[in-house]
């Protein structure tokens, strides 16, 4: 579901989305999360499925950069740096060397989709899901449900909590199945290194 | 009236009644009328391959009888609601058999079910690769699955694909791949700032069925009319088969439209000047118009079904039909009170039998080359042009008894003062100087000359409707269907396996970025080879339940999924046979063109715009793989026969020379010759200096230019003698015959074709080149034949 992928981004990426939202907190809390040109987190992502009987944590770092994309950085259980870009999703080795990984044209796909909402167009995700805000502008929850059939079919909800940052996601399948994600340490990211450059296609 | 002529003529009124009537029942008697706007028909077999003709076949027609629409509106909301109301108009309306807009409900495990039996056989190109390198790791690889960011589990379960083989594999259907996403229902993309909305009508009959044509069309602008009023803002774009053959009909229809009425019209208001009275001229067009008819009625009999371009090349063919009149016409102008109706015919027969011989020759030439389209011409012009002539010796003499006025004054005058003047600066040597001098003033054209052999000459395409198939192939990943892979095997099996050959190619191009994609039937139903190969890369996992149990325990799965998962070994190996009957495989069965005496074929499409040396160098070398370009073939065919039509002329004119030595003697023959020669160097010249790039059809209406010419010459050198008396009578004659072939072919100059285009500004260059030069052909003064 790279609409999904595509929301995250946008949540994330979100200041540029200059059109009405369909409430003021919505737009409020945009906003503020476009305050931030380049975010550096550390998350931890817990993952329950029906075919597990204990849940699946990962850890690691993230890097958001507004336009370009991200770095998600598995420390543990496994290193891996996967480069979620724009125009393709790719496997960045120990050089900073972006590897791409299957399903090109559907990534491509997705960059332009997620292109079109960087200019200003927050369209796509109300036009995929019924979006509700709660809470304050310091303390914030966006619950996102599936508008479409054969995605509410499998997908139950999307729920982001924040503050000046995004704090949480909560994923809802239908099937049983849960992925939660924590960030900590949420901070404007600084320079970035020239392999953090590289992998995301950056000058 | 002798009772002969008299029967002669009764006889022939008969038959030409007769032949009338066959004609109208074969044109308007059996139900839909026998006219042929399927482009595809005109153009010849390219292919030595008949599987490869029977594939460009399939092809065209797989698409031929649907219609594809994209609404588009920048407005969401709007778009949709547009694209269910086209849906449901032209769902309700008889012209169109079925029409997809809202899609059947489905959901996403019926789509992964059936290919879970062979989830042990089928491996993505990414999977494959890392399972056969060496430092595999089942562990990380299973880790990177459960913890893959943000989401999991969207396609196959966890407990059906832990390690997301089948799921990487079902990413890679061209379902999976498809730039159009279902969403409410519909097919949607959004490009720009807009939202994009497939529908797919079919036709209810054959898209180049006249009565299916109108209908569907009709159906389609009101429903587009209506969706553009009710939701502001909607654009509708369209391709399909049925729109190119109505815009071709309309521009035939047009053609035959200006160029018959124009010509028609032209030739009776030069006749009425010349002869000075009404009867002539409904006598010329009578026995034009029996060429004609029977030029119809023969070219049915024949070809079943006559296309657009005969009857536009038919229309034209009225004022070259007309000369045999006009000649007989003249000669009865030209006798006066001495007027004998069978006498005249006996003076103008050898001109008319002449002139018929080498027309017949010059479309029997053009009736080799294997087009179909202009086999019909050349039928078409042969029997018009016989049985005109044959309507002015046997019809019009009974017609004729009485004599007529002389011809108009003034426009003898004229032709006397025109052909003095050429005459006196052919005459003698005098005449080869001229001739050189000419030559000189053309070799500068000839040097300019270059050439065209696109296929586009033979078919308009409105720029219109390419423009909009070019933006629909972009938004929904449709490929162009005129350029496909043709693969060939012995069996099943082995066609497969010659597939994926190529598509390990082509995969290669599309992660170089020099092709978008393709669709193949190997990718979706892979050889029992590869399938094998994919399922011993799994084995060394599951042969041993044990060591992949506790992996997957580790990774705290739980024991009853473990148990499900590992019983599913080994499964089944998918075969393509049995693929082919899944609603899955509705929309790719086409590709799959069956097992014959001759082995079996599969069609490989690549996708999006490539360049052709791309392509063919990725079918180079493979074994039973081909590229099947049918527009560069076409073009390269084109190609040949413009290089065989220059020697061809040749050939033509050292024909022509045998005939004229034996009537005018070995020694005059040169000269006779020499206007419609002349005439073709200028004409080339003339082409050159224009700026025109030489094509087949240029070099098809030289070839009537020299028949043409050599008519003209035929008819001044057969006449003179007999009208010593009236000085610049029969050059008028002569002039007359060229005007009006010059009205009807020059009127082609402005056809909406480019192939009729180029033919008749040739003609148009051509026979006013030969008219003016005809005169020299007598300026030696000598003595009739």
């Amino acid at each position: 579901m790279r609409r999904l992928m595509i929301l995250l981004l946008l949540c994330l990426a979100a200041p540029l989305a200059r059109a009405q939202a369909d409430s003021a907190l919505l737009h409020d809390v945009l906003a503020r999360l476009g305050r931030h040109a380049a975010v550096r987190a550390d998350f931890t992502q817990t993952r329950r499925n029906p075919a597990l009987d204990k849940p699946q944590v990962s850890e690691g770092r993230l890097l958001f950069v507004l336009g370009h994309g991200m770095l998600w950085q598995v420390v543990s259980p496994y290193p891996e740096t996967l480069a979620l870009t724009g125009s393709r999703s790719a496997r960045v080795d120990a050089d900073g060397q972006p590897h791409p990984v299957r399903g090109e044209r559907g990534v491509s796909q997705v960059a332009q989709m997620l292109q079109g909402m960087l200019g200003g167009h927050i369209d796509e995700a109300l036009r995929q899901f019924d979006v509700a805000a709660s809470g304050t502008a310091a303390h914030w929850t966006l619950r996102f449900v599936p508008k479409q059939a054969r995605v509410a079919r499998v997908l139950g909800s999307i729920e982001l909590q924040g503050d000046d940052y995004l704090q949480a996601i909560a994923i809802r399948m239908r099937d049983g199945g849960a992925t939660d994600i924590r960030f900590a340490h949420t901070r404007d990211a600084g320079p970035l290194s020239a392999l953090e450059k590289r992998a995301l296609g950056l000058p | 009236m002798t009772p002969r002529l008299g029967l002669r003529a009764g006889l022939f009124a008969v038959a030409a009644l007769l032949l009338a009537a066959l004609g109208a029942y074969l044109l308007f008697g059996r139900g839909r009328l026998p006219i042929q706007t399927d482009l595809l028909a005109m153009l010849p077999a390219t292919e030595q391959n008949p599987l490869a003709e029977t594939a460009v076949q399939r092809l065209a027609h797989a698409n031929g009888d649907r219609m594809v629409l994209v609404v588009e509106n920048a407005d969401d909301a709007r778009a949709k609601a547009a694209a269910r109301a086209l849906g449901k108009a032209l769902a309700h309306d008889k012209a169109f058999a079925s029409v997809l807009a809202e899609l059947p409900p489905f959901d996403l495990g019926q789509v992964t079910a059936p290919y879970l039996p062979h989830r042990f056989w089928l491996l993505a190109g990414a999977d494959r690769a890392a399972l056969a390198a060496s430092g595999f790791d089942p562990a990380q690889a299973l880790a990177q699955r459960l913890n893959a960011p943000f989401l999991d589990g969207v396609g196959t379960t966890l407990a059906d694909d832990p390690f997301g083989w089948l799921q990487h594999w079902l990413d890679r259907q061209p379902w999976s791949r498809s730039p159009l996403l279902p969403e409410d229902d519909l097919l949607v993309a959004h490009h720009g700032d807009a939202t994009q909305v497939l529908v797919t009508a079919t036709l209810a009959g054959s898209s180049y069925d006249d009565a299916v044509q109108r209908h569907a069309l009709a159906a389609l602008d009101g429903a587009e009319r209506a969706i553009r009023h009710d939701y502001p803002g909607t654009r509708l774009l369209r391709t399909g088969a049925v729109f190119y053959a109505a815009a071709a009909r309309a521009g035939a229809e047009r053609d035959v439209h200006m160029v018959g009425w124009i010509s028609t019209a032209g030739i009776a208001l030069l006749l009425l000047g010349m002869f000075r009275s009404p009867g002539p001229l409904l006598l010329a067009f009578l026995s034009t118009a029996v060429g004609v008819v029977a030029a119809t009625t023969v070219s049915l009999l024949v070809f079943g079904r006559i296309y657009l371009l005969t009857l536009v090349f038919g229309a034209a063919l009225l004022g070259e039909a007309v000369d045999y009149s006009i000649q007989y016409l003249a000669a009865r102008a030209n006798a006066g009170p001495r007027w004998q109706a069978a006498g005249g015919l006996r003076q103008v027969r050898p001109a008319l039998l002449l002139a018929l011989a080498t027309s017949l020759l010059g479309y029997a030439l053009l009736g080799l080359v294997p087009f179909p389209a202009l086999r019909q011409m050349a039928v078409f012009a042969m029997t018009g042009m016989l049985a005109a002539c044959l309507g002015v010796c046997w019809l019009l003499p009974a017609l004729l008894q009485r004599p007529a006025k002389p011809l108009s004054a003034a426009p003898v005058r004229w032709a006397r003062a025109l052909q003095h003047g050429v005459g006196r600066l052919a005459h003698g040597r005098r005449g080869a100087v001229a001739a050189l001098l000419l030559v000189l003033l053309a070799v500068p054209g000839w040097w300019r000359l270059g050439h065209d052999d696109d296929v586009h000459l033979l078919i308009a395409q409105p720029a219109g409707l390419l423009s909009q198939e070019a933006r629909i192939r972009e938004l929904t990943g449709l490929g162009n269907g005129s350029q496909f892979f043709l693969v060939q095997g012995a069996d099943t099996e082995q066609t497969l396996q010659r597939e994926e050959a190529l598509e390990q190619r082509l995969q290669a191009l599309v992660a170089h970025g020099k092709l978008q994609d393709w669709i193949g039937l190997a990718g979706m139903a892979p050889s029992l080879t590869r399938q094998r190969a994919d399922h011993a890369l799994l084995a060394p996992l599951l042969d041993h339940p044990e060591r992949t149990r506790a992996l997957l325990a580790g990774a705290g799965f739980r024991a009853g999924a473990i148990d499900a998962w590992l019983a599913a070994w080994p499964g089944t190996p998918l075969q393509l046979q049995d693929w082919l009957k899944t609603p899955l495989a509705t929309p790719f069965r086409y590709l799959w063109l069956g097992c014959g005496s001759h082995g079996c074929g599969s069609i490989v499409l690549p996708q999006g715009a490539a360049d052709d040396a791309v392509l063919a160098g990725a079918a180079a070398g493979l074994p039973g793989v081909q590229l099947v370009d049918k527009p560069a073939s076409v073009s390269a065919l084109f190609g040949r026969y413009r290089r065989y039509a220059s020697v061809w002329l040749l050939a033509a004119v050292l024909l022509i020379v045998p005939v004229f030595g034996w009537r005018y003697g070995w020694r005059r023959a040169p000269r006779v010759l020499a206007p419609p020669v002349l005439g073709i160097a200028l004409t080339l010249a003339a082409l050159g200096y224009l700026g025109q790039p030489l094509t087949l059809f240029h070099w098809m209406a030289l070839m009537l230019v020299l028949g043409v010419g050599a008519n003209y010459a035929v008819f001044l050198h057969e006449g003179e003698p007999h009208t010593a008396d009236k000085p610049g009578a029969m050059y008028a004659s002569v002039l007359l015959s060229a005007l009006t072939a010059l009205l009807s072919f020059g009127l082609l100059s402005l056809a909406s074709l480019p192939a009729l285009r180029d033919f008749g500004l040739t003609l148009l260059l051509g026979i006013a080149f030969t008219a003016v030069l005809v005169p020299a052909s007598r300026a030696d003064g000598g003595d009739s034949p």
